[in-house]
This record gives C-alpha cells, sequence and structure tokens, in this order.
C-alpha cells in the first residue's frame, strides 16, 4: 500500500470522524437541552425566578428556593419522595417475581390453553387501562384497597405483565435446554432448579423487567391520581398537578423546574446505572 | 427467529405419562400468579365494563339498562367523530415523524465507531422520563412568558413579538409532535438497531463485494430482513399514538378550542368530567375493536411480505 | 409466596398511616388555588379544638371528579369545601346530608351569604352552607396609571374608559400590558369575570329556567368585540390565549394595567404584594350598569357521616366572630351580614367594594354547570377562546349555542 492511499484513507478517517461526532454533538444537544435547562433554572434564587427567562441559569449564585417552594406543597417532598420510591420498589419486586415464575411456565411447560392464558396477558396492552379506571376502582373498593398504596401496586404489577412476561418467556426461551437437563439430573428440581441454575442465566431479562417496572411506576400519573385521595399518600406525579395548578392563582415555575428535576433524576441515574443489562434485555425482547 | 419447543427432548420422555401430567400442573401453577392478578385487574374490569356500556350509568345514582342506545348514540356524536379523526391525523404525523428520525438514527448508532455508545444513551435518555414529566418540562419550555422557546425564536428572528407556542392549532400541533419525538424517538431507535445489528454482517459484507451499491443493500438485504423488528416498531408506535393523553391533557387540555381531543381524552371526559360511565365504557369498547384492528391488519401487512 | 409478599407491603403500608389520634378527626377536602383562607381557618380550629381537621388539598380541577369518585367507592371525606356552583349536582344525586334542621336553628340562619344558601338549596332541602364567599370585581394598578399620566384614583367607569387607558399603559413599552384575562379555555375564570359585563345589561347566557342557552345576543357580541379589540390592540399578553386559570393573578406581577379578580385575590395583593398600590371597581357592564359573580365555597357534609357533630361544631366556629375575622383577613368576604362591620373593621378598605358587589351579583343556578360552564372543554369555555382569539367570531357563536342547548337537551 503506498503511502499516498493510507494518506488519503487516514484524511477520510478524519473527516468521517469529524462528521459523525459533528452530527452526534449537534443531535445531542437537542436531546441534553432540556433537561439542563429545567436543572440549571430550578437552581436560579426565587426573586430571579420570576423574571425573564433568558439566560436560563442562575445568574446570581445558586439557590435552592425552588427546591424549598416545592416542599411547601402536599405534605412535603420527602413524603411524596418516599411513597413514590415504595410503591416503585414494591412494584419492581412484585413484577420481577410473578413474570419470573410465568415466563418459565411458559416457556418449559405444556398445559392446556397455554396459549389462551398467553394471548389473555399480553392483551392487556391493548386496552387503555384509562377506560377501565371506573371499574377498578369499584373493585379496590370492594377489596378494600381503594385509597392505599397497596391497591396502586397491584394495578401497577398488572400493567407490568404483558412486557414482563412475554420478556422473561423470551429469556428462558434462550436459555440453552441442555443447561436445565444436567442440572436435573445433578438434582436440582423445580424452584431450586429456577432460582439457582436459571436465574443467573436470565439476569439480563430481569434487568430490564425491573427497570421498566421501576421507570413505568415511578412515572404513572393517572390511575395514581384517581385512585389515591389522600394527600399522604400522594406520588410525585399527582403532587406536581397541584403545582402545575399554581397556588394563589399563579404557576411557581420554578417549582414545577425543581419538580421535573426530582422527578427526572432518579430515572435517569437508575438507567445510566443500569443501561447495559436494559439495552440487552430491550434488545433480546424486541429481536423475538 | 422464534424459537420452537426442543424437540428431540421432547421425544425422549414419551413413556413417563404420569410425571408429564404432573408437569402440567406445575406449569400451570407457575402462571397461576400473573394470571390471578390479570383476571382481578384486567378481565374483570373489562368485563365489567362491556356489561357498563349497556347502561345509563352515572358516577353517582342509580345505573339503568339502555341496551344498545350508547352505541346507536355515537354515530350521531359529532364530537367523537372529530375526536376519532384527530386521533388519526395524530398518529399519522407522530409515527411518520418519529420513524423519518429514528431511521437515520439507528443507522447512526449502529457505526462501530468510538464514543456511539455514548450518542445511543443520550439520544434514549428522553424515554426513561414520564410522559407527564416531559410535558410539564415542555409546558413550560414553550410558556410564552416564562419559557424558552419563544425568546430564542424572537432572538433569532423566527417571530416577531414572543409568540405563544401553544395558542393556536398550528403552534401547539407542531410543538406538541416535536415534545413526542424528542421524548419517543430514542426508543424506536433501539429497537430498530436490534433489527438492524441481527442481520448478519457477512450477508452484507457479501453483497458488497458483488457489487451492490448502499442504497441496494439497505433496500433488498437490510428492509426485508427487517420485516419483524418494522412490524414490532410500527405496532408499538401505532399503539401508543392512538392511546395518546397525557401530551394533549398537560399541554394545551385539549385545547385551543378542543382542537386536540384525542380519543382516550374524550372517553376520559366523558367518563370523569360528564359521569356518564356507561357511555364512556361504550366509547372504550369501541377504541379497544379499533387498536385489535389495527394490530391485526399490520401483522397481516407485514407477514403477506414474508411468505414471498 | 405471592401472599407473603402482599402481606409484608401492606402492613408497610399500613406503618406509614400515622395516626394522630384526637378525640376525633374530620376528614375535609378544598380546592387548591383558592387561596389561604380555608387552611388559615382549619389551622385555628385545630388549635383551639379537641377535634382536628385532617385537610387534603386537591388540585382544582380535580376536585368534582375526585369526590364523585370517591363517592362511588365508599371513601369520601367527611366533608369538603365546594365551589358552591356545584352543590345542587351533588345534591340532586342524593349524595349531601341534609342539614336542614340544624342550619335552620342557627340564629344568624337568615344573614347567611344569600346567593350560597339558595345555591346550597334543592328542593326545599339545605345541603350546603356558605364557607367562603367572594364577588368578581375590576382592579387597576395605581403605579401604571401614575406613570401613563392618568389618574390613579379616578377608576374606569366603563369599557371604553377601560380601553383607553390601557392603551395609555401599553404605551409604556415593555412587558407594561394594559388588560389580562385568563383566555385560555378557562369557562370558570371567564363565567367570573366577563359574564359580568352582560349581566350589567340584564342579559344571561342561559334562559330563568335554564332550559334555553342564550349565548349569542347584541350584549354578548359587544363584550366578545371589545376583548378581541383589546387583544388585536396587543394591549393584552400574549400568555393569556392559552392561560386555563393558572396565570389568573397575572395581576401580581405589577405589569398589568387592568383585571377583573376576585375578593380572594384582594386578600392575596395586600398580604404578599404589598408594593403594588391598586384600586378596586364594581365591573362595569358593556352598555352600562355593573355586575359581579357572588362566587366562593359551600361546605357541604357527605351523607350519613359518623363524624357530623364535629362538622357542625366547625361550621359554627367558621360562623363565630373569631372565624369571620381569619377568613376575611386572608380574602373571603363576611359569610354573616348581621356581623359583616365588625369583621371587616380593620381590614383593607377596598374589600368593601367586593362586599358591595354581592348587590348586583349574580350565580347560576343549573345542574349542568361542570359540563356547560366549567369544564375545559366545556361549549362556554370553548367559546371565550374561540371567540376572542379565534378567526371565526359567527362560528363561535353558532358552535357554542347549539352544543349548550345540545347538553342541556340530552340532560337525564
Amino acid at each position: 500500500m503506498s503511502a499516498a492511499t493510507k494518506q488519503t484513507r487516514a484524511r477520510r478517517k478524519f473527516f468521517g470522524g469529524l462528521g459523525f461526532h459533528g452530527f452526534g454533538v449537534v443531535a445531542s444537544f437537542f436531546f441534553l437541552a432540556p433537561f439542563f435547562w429545567a436543572g440549571l433554572s430550578s437552581l436560579r434564587s426565587g426573586s430571579e425566578s420570576q423574571t425573564p427567562p433568558l439566560p436560563p441559569w442562575p445568574t446570581n449564585g445558586i439557590s435552592f428556593d425552588s427546591y424549598a417552594t416545592l416542599d411547601t406543597f402536599g405534605s412535603g417532598i420527602w413524603q411524596h419522595t418516599f411513597n413514590s420510591l415504595l410503591v416503585s420498589l414494591s412494584t419492581v419486586v412484585l413484577t420481577v417475581i410473578v413474570s419470573l415464575l410465568a415466563g418459565y411456565g411458559f416457556s418449559r411447560y405444556r398445559f392446556p390453553f397455554k396459549n389462551v392464558f398467553f394471548v389473555l396477558i399480553i392483551a392487556t396492552l391493548m386496552i387503555p387501562f384509562q377506560s377501565i379506571l371506573t371499574p377498578l376502582f369499584i373493585i379496590l373498593a370492594n377489596l378494600g384497597l381503594n385509597n392505599s398504596l397497596v391497591g396502586l401496586i397491584l394495578v401497577y404489577v398488572t400493567l407490568q405483565l404483558p412486557f414482563s412476561v412475554f420478556m422473561m418467556r423470551n429469556a428462558f426461551d434462550a436459555v440453552p435446554r441442555e443447561i436445565e437437563e444436567a442440572a436435573r439430573i445433578d438434582g436440582a428440581r423445580d424452584l431450586k432448579l429456577l432460582v439457582r441454575v436459571l436465574l443467573p442465566l436470565v439476569m439480563p431479562g430481569v434487568a430490564t423487567v425491573a427497570i421498566f417496572a421501576f421507570l413505568n411506576a415511578w412515572n404513572e400519573f393517572l390511575a395514581a391520581l384517581i385512585l389515591l385521595s389522600d394527600n399522604d399518600k400522594y406520588t410525585l406525579p399527582v403532587l406536581m398537578t397541584a403545582v402545575r395548578a399554581g397556588r394563589l392563582g399563579a404557576i411557581n415555575w420554578g417549582a414545577v423546574q425543581a419538580g421535573v428535576m426530582v422527578m427526572t433524576i432518579p430515572c435517569l441515574v437508575i438507567f445510566l446505572l443500569l443501561q447495559r443489562y436494559y439495552m440487552r434485555g430491550l434488545m433480546a425482547g424486541a429481536v423475538k | 427467529m422464534s424459537m420452537t419447543i426442543a424437540t428431540p427432548l421432547a421425544a425422549a420422555e414419551k413413556p413417563r405419562r404420569r410425571a408429564r401430567k404432573n408437569r402440567q400442573w406445575q406449569g400451570l401453577l407457575y402462571i397461576a400468579p400473573a394470571i390471578i392478578l390479570v383476571t382481578i385487574f384486567f378481565v374483570i374490569p373489562v368485563l365489567f365494563t362491556v356489561w357498563m356500556s349497556f347502561h345509563n350509568w352515572p358516577l353517582l345514582g342509580q345505573p339503568s339498562w339502555i341496551g344498545l342506545d350508547n352505541y346507536i348514540r355515537m354515530f350521531s356524536d359529532t364530537r367523537f367523530a372529530a375526536a376519532l379523526s384527530f386521533t388519526a391525523y395524530y398518529t399519522v404525523i407522530a409515527t411518520i415523524a418519529i420513524f423519518a428520525l429514528a431511521f437515520p438514527l439507528a443507522l447512526f448508532v449502529q457505526n462501530e465507531r468510538r464514543g456511539v455508545s455514548v450518542y445511543r444513551t443520550i439520544f434514549f435518555l428522553p424515554v426513561v422520563v414520564g410522559l407527564a414529566t416531559a410535558s410539564l418540562l415542555w409546558v413550560w419550555l414553550a410558556n410564552v412568558d416564562s419559557g424558552l422557546f419563544s425568546p430564542i425564536l424572537r432572538a433569532f428572528g423566527v417571530t416577531g413579538r414572543s409568540a405563544n407556542l401553544l395558542a393556536t392549532f398550528n403552534n401547539a400541533f407542531p410543538t406538541i409532535i416535536v415534545m413526542v419525538v424528542w421524548k419517543i424517538v430514542g426508543f424506536t431507535m433501539i429497537i430498530l438497531l436490534t433489527g438492524l445489528q441481527s442481520i448478519p454482517s457477512d450477508l452484507i459484507e457479501a453483497a458488497r463485494i458483488d457489487g451492490a451499491s448502499r442504497w441496494q443493500r439497505f433496500r433488498f438485504l437490510t428492509l426485508p430482513l427487517m420485516r419483524r423488528t418494522l412490524a414490532l416498531a410500527l405496532i408499538l408506535s401505532v399503539t401508543g399514538s392512538v392511546l395518546a393523553f397525557d401530551q394533549f391533557y398537560i399541554m394545551t387540555s385539549g385545547g385551543p378550542q378542543n382542537r386536540m381531543i384525542s380519543v382516550v381524552y374524550y372517553i376520559f371526559n366523558q367518563s370523569f368530567v360528564s359521569f356518564q360511565l356507561g357511555y364512556g365504557s361504550a366509547l372504550s369498547i369501541v377504541l379497544l375493536g379499533i387498536l385489535v384492528a389495527l394490530s391485526v391488519v399490520q401483522l397481516w401487512l407485514l407477514r403477506v411480505g414474508d411468505d414471498k | 409466596m405471592i401472599r407473603k409478599l402482599l402481606v409484608a407491603t401492606s402492613l408497610a403500608s399500613l406503618c406509614l398511616v400515622s395516626n394522630a389520634m384526637a378525640q376525633e378527626t374530620i376528614n375535609m377536602w378544598v380546592r387548591t388555588g383558592i387561596g389561604t383562607a380555608f387552611t388559615s381557618l382549619a389551622d385555628a380550629y385545630n388549635a383551639s379544638h379537641e377535634n382536628q381537621i385532617a385537610l387534603t388539598e386537591v388540585p382544582f380541577a380535580e376536585l368534582v371528579q375526585k369526590y364523585a369518585t370517591a363517592i362511588a367507592g365508599g371513601q369520601a371525606p367527611d366533608a369538603l369545601s365546594l365551589d358552591l356552583i356545584y352543590t345542587p349536582a351533588f345534591a340532586a344525586a342524593g349524595q349531601l346530608q341534609d342539614l336542614t334542621e340544624w342550619a335552620k336553628g342557627l340564629e344568624y340562619f337568615d344573614s347567611l351569604s344569600p346567593s350560597h344558601v339558595a345555591l346550597g338549596t334543592y328542593e326545599d332541602k339545605v345541603y350546603g352552607l356558605p364557607l367562603l364567599v367572594e364577588t368578581s370585581v375590576l382592579a387597576w394598578n395605581k403605579g401604571l396609571y401614575e406613570q401613563a399620566g392618568l389618574d390613579p384614583e379616578k377608576a374606569p367607569a366603563n369599557w371604553d374608559e377601560v380601553e383607553a387607558n390601557a392603551e395609555a399603559i401599553r404605551a409604556l413599552g415593555g412587558d407594561n400590558y394594559g388588560f389580562y384575562f385568563s383566555g385560555g379555555s378557562c369557562g370558570g375564570c371567564m363565567i367570573f369575570t366577563f359574564t359580568p359585563l352582560v349581566w350589567a345589561s340584564g342579559v344571561d347566557i342561559l334562559s330563568e329556567d335554564g332550559q334555553t342557552a342564550t349565548l349569542d345576543t347584541p350584549q354578548m357580541r359587544a363584550a366578545v368585540d371589545k376583548y378581541r379589540s383589546m387583544v388585536e390592540k396587543d394591549l393584552v399578553p400574549e400568555g393569556s390565549a392559552t392561560d386555563n386559570g393558572v396565570n389568573f393573578l397575572s395581576f401580581t406581577n405589577g405589569k398589568i394595567g387592568h383585571q377583573s379578580l376576585g375578593a380572594f385575590a384582594i386578600g392575596t395583593l395586600v398580604n404578599d404584594y404589598p408594593d403594588i398600590d391598586f384600586g378596586v371597581t364594581l365591573i362595569p357592564g358593556i352598555e352600562g350598569g355593573t355586575s359581579s359573580f357572588a362566587g366562593g365555597d359551600n361546605i357541604v357534609v357527605t351523607k350519613d357521616t359518623p363524624r357530623l357533630a364535629a362538622v357542625q361544631e366547625f361550621i359554627e366556629f367558621a360562623y363565630s366572630p373569631e372565624g369571620q375575622k381569619i377568613l376575611a383577613q386572608n380574602g373571603s368576604l363576611p359569610t354573616r351580614s348581621d356581623i359583616a362591620a365588625q369583621t371587616l373593621e380593620g381590614l383593607d378598605p377596598r374589600l368593601q367594594v367586593a362586599v358591595d358587589a354581592i348587590g348586583v351579583a349574580k350565580t347560576p343556578y343549573t345542574l349542568l354547570f361542570n359540563d356547560l360552564i366549567n369544564s375545559a372543554n366545556g361549549p362556554w369555555a370553548t367559546f371565550t377562546n374561540a371567540a376572542i382569539y379565534g378567526d371565526d367570531v359567527d362560528g363561535a357563536f353558532a358552535t357554542a349555542q347549539s352544543e349548550m342547548q345540545s347538553i342541556i337537551d340530552n340532560a337525564p
């Protein structure tokens, strides 16, 4: 290979890289800017947050006024964050357990009406749950679970099932049967087999299911709005409707920005920490 | 590449009938928790919804049986017709916008270059934020007094005085589409990426050596091999758009002048604002029918291609 | 396994419900966005009484819906502060406690705000009693008047004057605007601030019996034209077109020349924005005269609540001179006319204008208030936005008129 071709190739690579990263940086700016603007604006001081929005960052030093204002809504921001966390984490745990069992059942066993059951679970995706909220509300009331976080958690778990069961079934399908047979011969059975041998193998799937369950439960708004009626039990999105509705007839945009940040940061952190699992799981699910 | 149940093992276990029957019960046991939850919190509410749809069912007070009246009423309900046509319009525009951006982005992040995983992550970030949170964020950004878009547009001379981006349909609709694309496109991008990556690279390489152009490779290899992925992405996108609610509720309350009332929004209004639960239920049933029909049509369209 | 988890999670959530067990705890709801009158009253009550009030603030747009669902699910609060216009609808549905006997036994019953009692009465039974009272009035910014070379002490007497003064203030430039209203499909705001323009001429948007929509009148057209003209002259901030009520108090930014407001806003302005020097006057009619909307909240009691006696004790506290004073300090007008003078003593004199407005004020009585007027997607809310901001005024009138009529005709 002559030096000249090498050079053109290197130059091409350089300009190709420039174009590539040029596009990447510009596109990244559009995706990231709203977060940064909201984050920076939320750090403007109380008096500043009522002034014109440009520039969207604090000019008189960083202040947590907006977060303090946010804390004056409802029962305080810690209480509502705690509620949201409790609901989200419980949803994660229950969803993982239920979908792990169901995914295993659907992948490895034959039983009557298997396909009917599977379609039944997947069909949950098809119905806008907004439209069954009233019957849901009445049923929860009959079970003594209305206005309770437990009721909300069970509803969230159900809403997660179609995706999660689908995901877990695929994850189990991808595990070669030979591994299972070998373990069986070694005497591992049933739940023990599932937990000891198979669980580590489907961990990426579990992670995906868990992250999706967390994010969806953390972000859900309408069911929480309708099913909860105690101030103390409101989750963050419901609290945010009160912030958005304003107080004394004026919206406090600083508090809105602070609220958006409180809602956003956990999602971003969890995603960034676990994205390897998340993406791998998502892709495994999508290929099917 | 769907994996069928591995046949050799199934054949080997023929003599153990009882064990198999036992295993049947075990299978049911494993799926039982899921089935119980789905039954209580999904099947029963849906059946209940069907039952309610045959009633005049005020939220407060006594329901009364009215047979098919709710369904008949839909045909003369101009506001429902408006909601249907708006939802269809939104679905088409949003889906086109999302795919038009998601495909180039997927091709972009398919590159095996340094730093590509960072871009992938960044483009995906808005996906993990809730739609309600995103709407709230964008309501602020688009707010004429406190937001950023309108002073920025003014600074660049796009608009004269500060423009209210949510005041007219012609401004508010594109604003919402931009928000939705920002929020969703990363998801579609990743799904498409999985499709792209599942194509064996030696196949593409072989075509390249055979002299197929970049476009030819894309048109005759990539696209056909991605049918299943495209189907999945399309179904998810269309279903999501047909069910859109949060963004209209939070960003414009269905306005300006009721021009952004989606079907779900209309059902919500009928059920929880006008408290006509029976009519709301009937509308839900119709929406369900539409969704099922849409999915069947999409699956069928894509499968027809498979058989060729 | 699942069961264990269920038990565990429900135990966890049980622990969350901290029971501050007092003598009795009354669960009460109040809508957000009505100022501090009610919360201050509840605080004072809790501080001085053995029974305690547990207050839940519900976003104002969702209160009716949430209350209705809570009743359906058997989880309703003992009492709530309900926008008075909804009282007939809930009373008609048979969900409210009949308070007639007890209420009529109150020695000052006859001096309670008449429009509240009228709205709280359904088929001759009292279901709701006045709690918060406010009227709509027109406020002008004296500081901006001065800057614009206008006489700050001279209230605008008619809409031509409002418009002319608004133009003078807009001419100051910058972010100074002449007029403000929440024009983004806020039915509640517009019935409160805009209908007085036509009510002053004895015209209404519904017939006396509530069975006919009478939206399209020359007076309403004139009122719409006046607002349109102010919008076209750029006297109104652009944000008004999408303000669904959240920025109802834009006047508090000190850069708005005129705005029609409620008495609660006077309380807010006086307490929280002492820098803004403002005057208030009765809202002029489009053809002369004055009018106002008598609004506020009724307190209603959920049917068959076991804590009726405790709620009654709270209501009596609200009607006591002490309670009345707390309410008035926070901008709610006196509920009892017999001790009004005593209540208002030492308070901002501008509240008196709002009290005077009671004399000319109206309140619509309809079971369909939410569907017709308040709902953001209802005909009135849509009409106000379409007629003032849209391109097709005739179309807006025609659509709203027919839609209102069809809602009335289809009502059960």
